[in-house]
């Protein structure tokens, strides 16, 4: 069941959605006129912290719906302009709290009025994104967040080559996701006994998922990012994860059986994460390690998403939230680190310990929030995820142990060779400030907080994981129900498109406008 | 007040203890404000008092009702569908008389460490580590099921690994921790797909579904065949721990870290973590022949290995490493004869001897001179005569093999380690040359 909009709690999300996308676009405005003046941080966090705080609002009004989805737009016929369920209530505050961290930690050199305008407009896109499942929104929306962030990449010094990969991949991902979507909606297959071109539009949407995500073998831009962009551009493009959640809403849903686009993808998914775990070891310096890293979880994530369980899903969801928050706290301590003393290799022990001790707690911590320490959220979703795996395909929750423990091992030769090995000082000579101090903690504190009472995070998430998996394909039209008269005879294999797209025909032509 | 709420409340404590020690000395730390030495090694030192007092009153309660055991159910973690992650705690014969010995212990070397460490920089650090350390052990010991298990199992590998790399300026401290760690981390695969097949077998990781918690007389609950893949699993997650051949390579290079914490991991308690697990599962061993032959195996064969390396070893604390090993493989040979209370007196035993040993190993001159003087003459070790019975040829051929450390650690790394790291540096130079082509320029100009 879906609650409409009249509800107090309908109205509640749709004033939190409002305010979680215009806080962070109106600061942006600011900063791109010039008026924010010596205050830019304040201004930056002060409307992050304004959207952060309306996604917990939108979280709350979800909750009171006992848990129903929220859905409000009808200007493409059934196509959600807005659309709240367990997963993106959720997904929501993490979106904030990362964006918020991000600008918090950042060293006061980045903090420049044409950096601050693409971080706060990247964050008001991806909050937009993060609200909607509509397929053309979610189009546009790629096609902003890719933009913002390869602009940044440009712009930086020695980030021009980083940018031109970046935007290679990005070009072919925008013009998979555009032309599949579009063929999706010019040829449903549920209208025709071939549906040959709407199956090959559900294929190019795959493409698209994997290109955005840096899966093997389109992994490429991914470290090349880390390595080149600032580390605020990296954090911000990769960690809300655009693509697995276009993956949730366009790809994953089925009655029948899993899409077999999501199949595919979930076994690349599964190379994806043991090469980039394996490739995290070999890494010579640290912003490589974290580009492999990343890509590693990441890809965790979209295999997860590719189960037949509820289990797999929030396991999948509960990595995509852990690794998100603890691949953002070791991005901040290293963009904290390099601020005080440059680049960082990984060849040789680095023994920067007794130069930065905090940092290299905060690192550590992170590190192993990262690979699943007890009492953290990862070693619940570690869990979730291969248990869930290996109920579903036994080669699925092997290679997910696997790509665990290597990342583990990476993660802690990265640790030893950055802060251990012979120091020149022997007391701390950079110190940590207080905001980033604070910064940390709080992104600790989510952490273990939500790894010891895991709870009611995994109840909201395993609500959204069985609406995801169970909710029915659209059944056949009624006699009385004209505009549902071309509802499919038979499930398309992306139920979960087809249930977006589920338009009638007069409207499909305003989509492909 | 019943006895079962009272050993509830007891087992609690126990587990609580050392869990609210850390978080008192670990929050001040991270906020920038750690303790002062006798604040932390008071506060440290309570902690495990108050776990090893607990259970010497559960110890009690439990000897008077001829141990039958509790079961204390904490609270269920997560659930999603039919997998549940439960935090069971068992209270029985055997985990109750190990946490009043593993606590008890920890307090010991605490107190010693007070001292040991005095004004060391990294002070905190270590006692946090130790804190972490005795809070994994306890919640190992008392778990009644995988899952609470598995997070005992990783804090005992994280705070080993650290404290191993806590000289972290010494480059050959660094290397000996990322060593143990990785060897850990691969033997770590064994216990968690333990967790999921377990947990696939009978819809939740308590023990109680699988073989009953009446140590040592357990009944086996699943199928022969489960029982030997857990069994199979559990035994590979031992080999890191232990330090089994061909896993056995970190172990010496293990006492690179402070020797209080040297002695109660690798004398005393993390070495023998395996043997605990495998203790706890024995009914599942019973029921598992391929596994007992396997531990019997790689127990006598690291044994023997063991033995040989560590008489030509030249400095004490690689001496009592190999003598570890020795003793820890015994105890792996013993479990899988099908003993029970043998390998557990055996396990209090060893650790008891050996940790007193390492303690007192930095003033190993000091008690040989005392010695001498006592006996009027060196106590000299000669050879032990089934080796000088052997010819001199032989004798020497062993004497080269023993230095080689049985040629493990080579073989190892020329078989397995250097063709993965290989690889994978090829594997990064062909996506550093695809990315200098993608993006048009030179090899020169990436930054």
């Amino acid at each position: 069941m879906i609650t409409p909009l009249m509800t107090p709690a309908g109205n509640w999300i749709l004033y939190g959605v409002a305010v979680t996308v215009a806080a962070p676009l109106a600061a942006g405005g600011l900063a791109a006129l010039g008026m924010a003046g010596r205050s830019l941080r304040m201004l930056a966090v002060a409307a992050t912290a304004v959207s952060f705080v309306a996604s917990l609002m939108i979280a709350v009004g979800w909750q009171m719906t006992n848990g129903d989805p929220v859905s409000f737009g009808s200007v493409l016929g059934e196509g959600r302009l807005i659309f709240i369920d367990g997963l993106n209530a959720v997904l929501l505050p993490y979106v904030g709290l990362v964006a918020l961290a991000i600008l918090l930690v950042a060293p006061r050199r980045s903090i420049e009025p044409a950096m601050v305008k693409r971080m706060l407009l990247g964050t008001a896109a991806t909050f937009a994104l993060f609200a909607t499942s509509h397929p053309l929104a979610l189009v546009v929306l790629w096609a902003v967040t890719a933009q913002l962030t390869w602009r940044s990449t440009r712009v930086t010094p020695g980030g021009r080559s980083a940018a031109r990969v970046f935007a290679i991949y990005m070009w072919l991902a925008f013009a998979c996701m555009a032309v599949g979507t579009a063929m999706l909606v010019a040829d449903p297959p549920w209208e025709r006994s071939s549906g040959l071109m709407g199956t090959s539009g559900g294929w190019l949407v795959a493409v698209a998922v994997m290109l955005r995500k840096g899966i093997v073998p389109f992994h490429s831009w991914y470290p090349a990012l880390f390595s080149g962009a600032p580390m605020a551009t990296a954090l911000a493009a990769t960690m809300p994860q655009v693509a697995s959640y276009t993956a949730v809403r366009l790809l994953v849903g089925h009655a029948d059986g899993v899409a077999t686009e999501l199949e595919v993808l979930a076994q690349f998914a599964l190379i994806t994460a043991v090469y980039g775990a394996a490739l995290a070891l070999v890494q010579r310096d640290l912003r490589g390690f974290i580009g492999a890293l990343a890509m590693s979880q990441s890809a965790l994530v979209l295999a997860g998403l590719s189960g037949r369980l509820p289990m797999e899903l929030n396991g999948a969801f509960c990595v995509w939230i852990s690794s998100g928050l603890a691949i953002t706290g070791i991005g901040l301590v290293t963009w904290a680190l390099e601020s005080r003393a440059g680049d960082i290799s990984l060849e040789t022990l680095q023994g920067r310990f007794w130069d930065a001790p905090a940092l290299a707690a905060f690192f550590l911590l992170f590190g192993m929030a990262a690979i699943g320490l007890p009492g953290t959220l990862s070693f619940v979703a570690d869990d979730l995820i291969v248990s869930g795996s290996l109920d579903d395909q036994l080669h699925a929750g092997l290679m997910v142990i696997a790509a665990t423990v290597l990342c583990g091992i990476a993660t802690m030769r990265c640790w030893f060779h950055v802060f251990g090995g012979p120091s020149a000082v022997d007391s701390p000579k950079h110190g940590i400030l207080p905001r980033e101090r604070l910064t940390l903690i709080t992104l600790i504190a989510v952490l273990f907080v939500l790894g010891i009472w895991p709870g009611p995070l995994v109840r909201a998430l395993e609500k959204a994981a069985e609406r995801v998996l169970f909710t029915p394909a659209p059944q056949p039209p009624a006699a009385a129900d004209p505009p549902r008269a071309a509802a499919p005879a038979a499930p398309y294999s992306s139920p979960g498109l087809l249930r977006l797209l589920n338009v009638p025909s007069a409207t499909k032509g305003i989509l492909l406008c | 007040m019943s006895s079962h709420d009272l050993i509830s409340l007891l087992v609690i404590a126990q587990l609580a203890a050392p869990l609210a020690t850390l978080a008192t000395i670990g929050l001040p730390a991270l906020a920038g404000r750690p303790l002062g030495e006798t604040a932390t090694t008071r506060l440290v030192g309570i902690g495990f008092a108050a776990g090893f007092l607990s259970g010497v009153a559960a110890l009690v309660i439990l000897g008077g009702r001829s141990f039958r055991p509790e079961i204390v159910h904490l609270a269920t973690w997560f659930a999603v569908g039919h997998h549940e992650a439960t935090i069971n705690l068992v209270a029985d014969a055997l985990s109750v008389p190990y946490v009043c010995f593993s606590s008890g212990l920890c307090w010991l070397v605490n107190a010693f460490a007070g001292k040991y460490l005095h004004r060391e920089p990294g002070f905190t650090r270590f006692f946090i580590l130790l804190a972490l350390f005795g809070a994994g052990m306890n919640l190992m010991v008392l778990a009644d099921s995988i899952d609470v298990l598995f997070a005992g199992w990783e804090c005992l590998g994280i705070s080993s690994a650290l404290l191993i790399g806590f000289f972290h300026e010494r480059t050959n401290a660094v290397k000996a921790a990322l060593r143990a760690f990785t060897t850990y981390r691969i033997c770590d695969v064994g216990i968690l797909t333990a967790s999921v097949v377990v947990h696939r077998a009978v819809g939740s990781g308590d023990f109680d579904r699988l073989f009953g918690v009446d140590w040592p007389n357990g009944t086996c609950l699943v199928s022969a065949t489960t029982a030997t893949v857990v069994s199979l699993l559990l035994v590979f997650a031992t080999l890191g721990k232990t330090a089994q051949v061909p896993f056995s390579g970190w172990l010496p290079r293990a006492m690179e870290g402070p020797t209080p914490s040297s002695a109660i991991f690798y004398g005393a308690l993390s070495i023998h973590a395996g043997a605990y697990v495998l203790l706890r599962c024995e009914a599942l061993l019973e029921q598992a022949p391929l596994a007992r032959a396997s531990l019997i195996l790689i127990g006598t064969g690291t044994a023997i290995h063991a033995s040989l390396v560590g008489r030509v070893q030249t400095d004490l604390k690689s001496v009592l490493a190999y003598a570890s090993m020795t003793q820890a493989s015994l105890i792996l040979v013993e479990i899988g004869l099908g003993w029970r209370v043998i390998p557990l007196v055996h396990v209090i035993g060893h650790a008891i001897l050996r940790s007193l040993q390492i303690l007192r190993s930095p003033s190993a001159l000091h008690d040989r001179y005392e010695l001498a003087a006592a006996l009027g003459g060196h106590p000299g070790s000669g050879n032990s005569w089934p080796l000088s019975m052997m010819p001199k040829t032989w004798q020497d051929h062993l004497y080269r093999v023993a230095l080689d450390r049985g040629y493990e650690e080579m073989a190892v790394s020329r078989l397995v380690v250097g063709p993965i790291v290989r690889l994978l540096d090829r594997a990064a130079a062909a996506e550093k040359a695809w990315i200098t082509w993608l993006s048009g320029e030179s090899a020169g100009d990436r930054r």
